[in-house]
This record gives C-alpha cells, sequence and structure tokens, in this order.
C-alpha cells in the first residue's frame, strides 16, 4: 500500500509530465502491470487533471490588444520625449541632493576648521608676545613703567606730555 | 512562445516599434493566453496582457540577455496575472457544482464534444484553484513548460513547482466524487 501510495505521487506529477527519469518511468510502468488500483488512478488523473487542459484551444489574441498598447507606448513617449528625459537626468546628476550636499559641506567644515585653527595659533602668538615684553620689562633697570626704546613713539605731542 | 532574434530586441530595446511589433507577434498569444486563464476572464486578461507589454516596453532596454527573453516574457507575464488574480475577487467564478451540476463533469470532460463546453471546463476547474496553483497548472498543461522552466519563471524552486501540481491535481481530483465514474 505504502508503494502504491509513492506511485500514485509519482503518477500526479513527474510521470503525467513526462519529467520522471527512464529507471522510475520503468519501474511505475511493471508496477501498473500488476496493480488494477494504480491503473484506475492512473486513468483518473488523466481524465480529470491533465487533459482538459491539454485539450484546450488557445485563444485567439483581440486585434484591439496592439493598437491599444501602442496608444499608450505613444502617449507615455509624447509626456517624456527623450531629449527632456536626458535633460533631467543630467541636471539630477549635477544637482541631485545627496551628491551635493556632502561636498559643500566637506568645504564648510573645512573652512571653519581651519579658521579656528589660525585664529587660536594667532592669539597664542599675541599672548606670548606680550607676556614676553612683560617680562622684559620687568627685568629692566628702569623698571615696568620705564618706556622702553620700542614704546617711544616719537611723535612732538607725546614728547610734550611725557 | 516563438523565439525572437536578438537583433529585433535590441532594435525594440532602442524603441524602434516596428521591432516590438514582431516581439510582440511573437509573444501575444502566450502573453494573452496565460492571462486569460489565471485572471480567468476575458477583459482582465486584456488589462494584465496590457500591462504586461508595457513592463516589457519599458524593461527591454535593461534586458542583458543573462537569461532567455522566453523565461523573463514568462515571469513578467506569471508574475503580473498572479497579482492581479491575488487583488482581484472576480477571479472566483461561479461555485463548480452550481454550473456543472452532479453527475456532469467528467462525461463533460471526456466526452468533449464541442471546444466552447471544453474551455468552460477549463475555466471551471481552474476557478476551483487559488492564483498560485492556477497558474502552475496554466504553464504546465496549457502553456508545456517543463518544471525547470516554472521553476524559473515564477522564481520558485522546482519542488515546490511539484508541490503546487501535487496539490492542484489532488484538488481537481477531489471533484470526481461529483461523477458518477462508472458511466464514463
Amino acid at each position: 500500500m505504502k508503494k502504491c501510495d509513492h506511485f500514485k505521487e509519482l503518477i500526479l506529477t513527474d510521470y503525467i509530465d513526462g519529467e520522471l527519469d527512464k529507471d522510475s518511468t520503468g519501474n511505475l510502468e511493471n508496477h501498473l502491470l500488476d496493480c488494477s488500483d494504480c491503473r484506475i488512478f492512473l486513468k483518473e488523473v488523466k481524465n480529470i487533471s491533465a487533459l482538459p487542459f491539454k485539450q484546450v484551444l488557445q485563444q485567439p489574441v483581440p486585434t484591439a490588444l496592439w493598437d491599444t498598447i501602442k496608444q499608450n507606448i505613444e502617449g507615455q513617449n509624447q509626456v517624456t520625449s527623450p531629449s527632456f528625459t536626458d535633460f533631467i537626468e543630467r541636471l539630477k546628476g549635477w544637482l541631485v541632493f545627496p551628491r551635493i550636499v556632502p561636498v559643500f559641506a566637506s568645504f564648510l567644515l573645512m573652512f571653519l576648521a581651519g579658521s579656528v585653527t589660525l585664529n587660536t595659533i594667532h592669539i597664542q602668538q599675541v599672548q606670548a608676545k606680550d607676556q614676553g615684553e612683560y617680562l622684559v620689562s620687568l627685568l629692566s633697570p628702569a623698571g615696568p613703567s620705564a618706556p622702553s626704546d620700542n614704546n617711544d613713539l616719537g611723535t612732538p605731542i607725546e614728547r610734550y606730555f611725557l | 512562445m516563438e523565439d525572437i532574434a536578438k537583433d529585433i530586441l535590441v532594435r525594440a530595446s532602442q524603441g524602434d516599434m516596428k521591432a516590438f511589433e514582431d516581439v510582440y507577434k511573437a509573444s501575444s498569444s502566450f502573453v494573452y493566453n496565460v492571462a486569460f486563464r489565471v485572471v480567468n476572464n476575458r477583459e482582465d486578461a486584456l488589462e494584465v496582457a496590457q500591462e504586461v507589454f508595457m513592463i516589457i516596453y519599458n524593461k527591454l532596454k535593461e534586458f542583458r540577455f543573462e537569461s532567455s527573453f522566453k523565461t523573463w516574457t514568462y515571469r513578467i507575464t506569471a508574475n503580473t496575472a498572479i497579482n492581479f488574480a491575488k487583488k482581484s475577487s472576480r477571479t472566483k467564478t461561479v461555485p463548480f457544482e452550481e454550473d456543472f451540476g452532479e453527475g456532469a463533469v467528467l462525461n463533460e470532460a471526456q466526452t468533449r464534444m464541442d471546444q466552447e463546453h471544453q474551455g468552460k471546463l477549463v475555466e471551471k476547474l481552474l476557478g476551483e484553484l487559488n492564483p498560485d496553483q492556477r497558474v502552475c497548472v496554466v504553464l504546465r498543461d496549457i502553456q508545456g513548460l517543463s518544471y525547470e522552466e516554472i521553476a524559473q519563471s515564477l522564481n520558485i524552486n522546482i519542488n515546490t513547482v511539484r508541490s503546487r501540481l501535487k496539490r492542484s491535481r489532488e484538488k481537481l481530483m477531489s471533484l470526481k466524487r461529483l461523477v458518477d465514474y462508472e458511466k464514463v
């Protein structure tokens, strides 16, 4: 019985569809010679689930189908002519958000980082210079208030008041 | 489905309408008949066939000839028809028993005196299957595709094809209870 179940499964699929290999086909056909139950099953499968489909005629394609498809294509081509589409695609390539923004953002970041760094260096240089001058003035014999040669602006008005 | 020369496909992909008409002529019978059997009515089949050819027209420029054009067309047709059938409630036709009555199915299937009744019988039988099973039966039994071709068209395993066909046929076999088989 189990053997019949196996053969019936093959009959339902590979055997009736001609997909069964030669050896398995031979085994099945030998079994069919001895088993009337499987022979009846094969007949039923052929009559009910295969034959009606294999014999049905192909439907003629309605002539209106091509006309409609052609109209659809022409309509579609009018809406987006190739040159216009190409232009849009090229424009997109240049201006599209995802491409331009990272590049612009990178430049902006580099500019900002550069400015901050240069400014910091400049402030540090000025502070170091001021500190140095102050220390030098402390060490000089005239004291911190004595004007150095560098501080002598030398204009007549300054000489008058100072 | 007829074979189509590569140069015709290339020209069609470049927008040559004459070449595309040749593509249509070679494949329209397959596309329309699969659509008709899967959606099970003429108006919907026309709609599906139109959609299939618009997809072919628009996607042909992306076709790289890595698979055969036939398989590609089978796949587009099957997928479009299945999607349509799943969305549409109209595909489920009148229940089998109501239209043919007890004892009439096999007599009609076997005598098949005229093609109109044969066609109607097929419509009713297919109406008993779900869209996935239906497309397998249509591709195998009506269009004669191999299991391998069906598997490629539906992008499924060959054993899934086998199991869908088995379940479909078991379901169709269950209808034999409606029939006085001895009279056949």
